[in-house]
């Protein structure tokens, strides 16, 4: 489903020095993959994403989806930012909304399917609140229904939970697996973190320090749905984490 | 439970103008400053200009004017300045024209404006139309500047083009922003009313203030000058309203407490 062939993106800064962020980066996600992207800081990983996205261009390379270029960004593929990004003006009816509204949805059945995702990310009631009274985790959830609201078929997801505390952030990736094991999504999650890459993906592209290489890609075999509980003590799951974090600890190597 | 006298809404500003009220009474009566009359000489003065037609006609003309050319600020500044805060050719483009006239008092511009527009209205309401671009121009610019990436980007998957962001999302997140810039605005449109009538003579409260100045009429002067403060803080309370609705999704949700009570 996406196809990105032999990426790669250099930054000029103003002062004219050039930063190679992402090198010569190739690799093929299939439609309903969860693959995770997963890298040390300034890897280029965000990057990536951003390119994937259409938010970005790239120097050098090709990203496709379903066969067509990608030039700009477009509802077919829906970002979900660290920094929540929700407008601040808008309640949270008004921006999960807003998106449906856009494409010429009217009012009305708009409303409707807002208030649905709403409650299906465990915020009725709170509808007619501004993103400033919301605390970081609620203020994900809405970003994650603004999001699904306009149907995208490919979720881009840049570390969306880094923000958040251990414990609502393991709350959240549960909820991001529910949400996902409804119509299975092509995802593109950007993490730092190992044990959130194995626990959420099917995949795991590791890439290699900065410039940002692909260094291995670990296919993950475990069982859905994946169940915190179970596979923290599931010796498979932990071999996993083992492996990949002996990897990264070598984070310049690439391994063929 | 005693409610604490500066937490009465209207109480602060009120003790404040009865406190300057007072010391102007006591060193118009214990000090001999020529040209200063006593603060009641000059209140009673009030109603005079208020009741007289002549008079009335001339504020009514200067507000009219100064919402003129307020408006018209408004719709050429808020567009420029997102504009300049997106688009570093905008930018480019305008900020030189911005810093050669921000620093120039508008007054000292009215002899070569008159030159080209007259003693009229046209004049006049240019001067003002100067005053309140500029800090609306620059507010909007840095509010624009400031508004978040990734929620541009959030907005552009949704399928928003260019002109849609500029206008949907960059307009309403720096409206906080722009708000303050208005608020400078508002000031500053009645700064260049009075001063634009100074030089520009022929009708308008500055007309009657300068009028009764060259005529020794200082109980006038100072009540017209009382009347213009009045207007200024009649229009500026009104306007911190209606930004207090607009904007009240900036706010932050508690209240800061300072540290005296």
């Amino acid at each position: 489903m996406i196809s990105i062939e032999r990426l790669s993106k250099t930054f000029e800064s103003a002062r004219g020095t050039s930063h190679l962020a992402l090198s010569e980066i190739s690799l093929d996600v299939a439609e309903g993959q969860f693959v995770s992207i997963l890298g040390p800081s300034g890897c280029g990983k965000s990057t990536l994403l951003y390119i994937v996205g259409g938010f970005v261009t790239p120097s050098t390379g090709a990203v496709g989806v379903n066969g067509k270029p990608v030039t700009g960004p477009g509802p077919d593929r829906g970002p979900v930012f660290q920094e929540f990004a929700l407008f601040p003006w808008k309640t949270v009816l008004g921006n999960v909304m807003y998106g449906l509204v856009e494409q010429g949805a009217p009012k009305a059945m708009a409303e409707a399917r807002a208030r649905a995702l709403i409650e299906m990310v465990h915020l009725k009631g709170y509808e007619n609140f501004y993103p400033k009274e919301l605390s970081g985790g609620m203020k994900q959830r809405v970003a994650i229904a603004r999001t699904l609201a306009y149907g995208p078929s490919i979720l881009l997801m840049d570390e969306p939970f880094g923000a958040l505390d251990a414990h609502t952030r393991t709350g959240m990736q549960n909820e991001l697996l529910d949400i996902w094991e409804r119509d299975r999504k092509t995802v593109l999650f950007v993490t730092h973190s190992v044990e959130e890459a194995v626990f959420l993906s099917d995949r795991v592209v590791v890439l290699t320090r900065s410039p940002g290489r692909i260094k291995t890609i670990v296919d993950i075999v475990l069982p859905r749905p994946r169940i915190r509980a179970e596979l923290l003590v599931d010796r498979r799951y932990q071999q996993y984490v083992v492996d990949i974090e002996k990897l990264m600890d070598n984070p310049a190597d690439v391994i063929p | 439970m005693t409610t604490r006298l500066p937490a009465i809404p209207g109480l602060p500003p009120l003790l404040a103008c009865a406190g300057l009220l007072a010391a102007w009474e006591l060193a118009a009566r214990f000090f001999d400053i020529s040209g200063l009359p006593p603060a009641h000489e000059a209140l009673r003065e009030l109603p005079v200009i208020l009741t007289d037609p002549e008079s009335l006609l001339n504020i009514l003309a200067s507000i009219k004017r100064m919402i003129v050319g307020f408006a018209f600020a408004l719709a050429f500044a808020i567009p420029v300045g997102l504009m300049m805060g997106r688009s570093r050719f905008t930018a480019a483009f305008f900020n030189p024209l911005l810093m050669i006239i921000y620093p120039v008092p508008k007054a000292a511009l009215m002899p070569v404006i008159m030159l080209w527009l007259g003693v009229g209205d046209a004049s006049k309401t240019l001067v003002i139309f100067l005053g309140v671009s500029l800090p609306v121009i620059y507010h909007a610019y840095q509010g624009a500047r400031a508004v978040e990436e990734k929620m541009l980007w959030s907005a552009a998957a949704m399928g928003m083009d260019a002109r849609a962001r500029l206008m949907r999302i960059v307009l309403p997140a720096a409206l906080p922003e722009i708000m303050v810039g208005i608020r400078t605005g508002l000031v500053l449109a009645l700064i260049t009313m009075v001063t634009s009538e100074m030089i520009a003579r022929q009708q308008g409260v500055g007309d009657i203030l300068f009028n009764a100045m060259a005529m020794a009429q200082y109980d006038t002067v100072y009540a017209t000058i009382v009347i213009i403060g009045i207007l200024g803080f009649v229009i500026d309370a009104a306007f911190e309203l209606l930004r207090g609705r607009m904007v009240a999704w900036a706010e932050p949700v508690h209240e800061i407490a300072v540290g005296t009570t």
